[in-house]
């Protein structure tokens, strides 16, 4: 019997697409000769998320302890038939929203932050380290760490640090140590202030802040986005959602997401993939950050510093400065190379919306379904509402992913 | 073109392959000429010959260094010379080669492989970089008269592992790592039962990566056809232990006959 229990919702395994993708996923490349970058990871992240990095498996079974994990921080999350949009928008179709902004911490981060943690914790390393763009991802590091009993330090990109200031709190709240990034904690930080002592910061940097700080003091890092293993991880909000519309006796015909690096998106679509039915896909993109129009794919790093090895990927370079708009999770330069080949191959579209679009569209969100959606997010609205309104597209059943709430970054609406 | 196997094929070829990687022109010819002399049918069945290239990306870092002194070594008649040797004792050659370093010079490459007598190529960049060329590429390899013998990976899909395996009836190179030489955890026997499963019957070797007797023995249990070494036979190369390499085969051939 299909129930809509939370035992019933939340699915036993992740799933991994890479057996699944149309074409060989490229292997990582190392950045210099006579050095692994690749084996340098064996002492950088979980050997657990490792494995779970090159596996072959599609299904991954999501450890009893991690599951406890998820039910006490709001798993299942909701998904809710937008009807108030719908009228708003005089939409003839059906639109509904998975909501990630329901877990404690607000966002979809915690899902996979919890299982590395789990991992690292196993491992019995020193503490967890972590970068952070708009606090999201840190915020969900600090209480995964604190979950398990783990210190945690977290490089937060400098200009973020700045704006906003409640997001250093939480962390602090939820026991991590907070640095502007970067930093004079690490050589590379030193580096970069050296050049210039106001520099502005950038995810590439403070994954490389965070990544030399894991290597000197035998810390474990985490990683945010980008990587199979966290795709794999986030793989439990599109199994969930399939579940819950099952119930419903729904099937979607388009599914819509943001893309910073790629995790809530691809968590959310892939577990539809293996149905080969027609969906539309539609990852939305900053226009500031156009990875997939203007974007190359290519190898490129993944942080500026170039520890860690290059990825095949959508990239702006690994150098790209983006313009300093709200959506902090969608500045990073690149897109998961099993998103970046989804999306070379046609299996998925692009969407890019601009921050006055995402403006309007967290309001007329907030306006009808009382959610006041993260910046991010409200790229995916933006999308679904642009989606809704083309003819060819009524009477359509469009599912959005919404990653996150942003309550915590109202600032965006202070000019208002 | 590929022929079909014979069902049976397992079952007559008990015995598990033992193949030997060298980057010719690594370290120095004389070396080679030394470990050569050491290779026999009692412990080995394959030697894989990797042609010095200037950019070989899907390497680790201990074999991109071989290239690196191979570049400025090799002579093309060095290395005929050591073919000539191992054909004679009733090794099979096969090349390593990136399809990069061969694609636009009009098949001379592969024919020159086919007149030195090598048997395929392994091609480890194709279905990566040059998946849109592949089936081209394979048919290129068959007109020359040589196996194909295709490499996979973890990362390689289901899909692509029947569809490239159908193409050919030769042996399947399984890499375990994502580069040679490199040591990332992986789910050994899981890998090696998985393969089997998906194109089953066929001789299957692995490489990139292997360190250990242990490991060897557990990809055994779980079906693998043989192994291929590598990196692990650099260091040998390097101080020019022509003992320790002989014992390295004989131990090895121990370890894969159950012993
Ligand atoms: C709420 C929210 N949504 C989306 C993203 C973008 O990341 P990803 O594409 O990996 O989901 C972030 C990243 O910080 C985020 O905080």
């Amino acid at each position: 019997m299909i129930t809509s229990q939370a035992e019933d919702v939340i699915p036993d395994s992740w799933y991994n697409i890479v057996p699944d993708l149309p074409e060989q996923l490229a292997p990582p490349r190392d950045n210099t000769e006579d050095f692994s970058s690749i084996e340098l990871l064996n002492r950088i992240i979980p050997k657990e998320v490792l494995r779970q990095e090159f596996t072959f498996k599609k299904f991954q079974k999501i450890p009893e302890e991690v599951a406890e994990a998820y039910r006490q921080i709001g798993r299942p999350t909701p998904l809710v038939r937008a009807r108030n949009l719908e009228k708003f928008l005089g939409y003839k179709g059906k639109i509904f929203f998975k909501y990630e902004g329901a877990t404690v911490t607000g966002s979809h981060k915690i899902n996979t932050a919890i299982p590395q943690a789990y991992y690292a914790a196993q491992e019995g390393v020193n503490g967890i380290v972590t970068e952070t763009g708009a606090g999201q991802w840190g915020t969900a590091t600090a209480l995964a760490s604190s979950l398990y009993g783990m210190p945690s330090k977290v490089f937060m990109v400098g200009i973020s640090y700045r704006q906003k200031p409640l997001r250093k709190k939480i962390m602090g709240i939820y026991g991590a140590q907070v640095f502007a990034s970067p930093s004079s904690e690490t050589k590379f930080g030193r580096e970069m202030l050296g050049k210039d002592p106001d520099h502005p910061g950038s995810l590439g940097i403070a994954i490389s802040e965070a990544v030399e700080y894991a290597l000197e003091n035998d810390y474990r890092y985490l990683l945010g986005s980008v990587m199979n293993s966290v795709l794999t991880h986030q793989s439990i909000i599109g199994l969930e959602t399939k579940k819950q519309l099952e119930v419903l006796g729904e099937y979607p015909d388009a599914l819509i997401g943001c893309v910073g690096g790629g995790s809530n998106f691809g968590g959310f679509t892939y577990p539809f993939i293996p149905d080969s039915r027609e969906i539309d896909m539609i990852a939305s993109t900053a226009s500031e950050v156009p990875k997939f129009g203007k974007g190359e794919f290519k190898y490129d790093l993944l942080d500026t510093a170039g520890i860690l090895p290059s990825m095949k990927m959508y990239s702006l370079g690994a150098d790209f400065v983006p313009p300093p708009i709200y959506a902090g999770g969608l500045r990073y330069h690149a897109a998961a190379p099993s998103l970046s080949l989804l999306m070379q191959k046609g299996k998925i579209k692009h969407d890019e919306a601009d921050e006055p679009a995402v403006k309007d569209a967290l309001r007329v969100f907030s306006k009808t379904q009382g959610i006041v959606a993260a910046p991010e997010s409200g790229h995916a609205i933006a999308s679904a509402i642009k989606y809704a309104k083309e003819s060819s597209n009524s009477g359509k059943t469009i599912v959005l992913n919404v990653s996150g709430h942003g309550l915590l970054d109202l600032s965006i609406f202070k000019d208002d | 073109m590929g022929s079909l196997i014979s069902p049976f094929s397992r079952m007559i070829k008990m015995r598990k392959n033992l193949i030997l990687y060298f980057t010719l022109g690594f370290p120095d010819q004389g070396t080679l000429e030394s470990f050569s002399r050491r290779i026999s049918q009692d412990e080995v069945d394959y030697v894989e010959f990797g042609f010095p290239s200037g950019n070989p990306v899907y390497d680790g870092p201990k074999i991109r260094g071989t290239h690196k002194t191979a570049m400025s070594n090799y002579r093309p008649e060095d290395g005929e010379k050591l073919f000539r040797d191992l054909l004679g004792k009733g090794i099979k050659l096969y090349s390593l080669t990136y399809y990069r370093d061969i694609r636009d010079d009009g098949g001379k490459f592969l024919s020159y492989l086919k007149r030195e007598g090598f048997s395929g190529i392994i091609v480890p960049d194709l279905l990566v970089d040059y998946s849109d060329s592949a089936f081209s590429a394979i048919g290129r390899i068959h007109e020359a008269g040589l196996d194909f013998i295709p490499f996979f990976n973890p990362s390689t899909p289901d899909r692509i592992i029947k569809e490239i395996s159908s193409k050919t009836g030769s042996w399947i190179y399984y890499g375990l790592q994502p580069s040679t030489g490199i040591n990332v955890p992986f789910d050994t026997g899981e890998v090696a039962e998985r393969i089997n499963e998906l194109v089953p019957g066929r001789e299957i070797n692995f490489g990139f990566g292997i360190r250990n007797n242990d490991q060897v023995r557990e990809l055994v249990s779980y079906g693998a056809s043989g192994v291929a070494i590598g990196t692990a036979l650099i260091e040998m190369l390097s101080s020019g232990d022509e003992e320790a390499f002989y014992s390295y085969l004989k131990e090895m051939r121990g370890v894969l006959d159950g012993k």
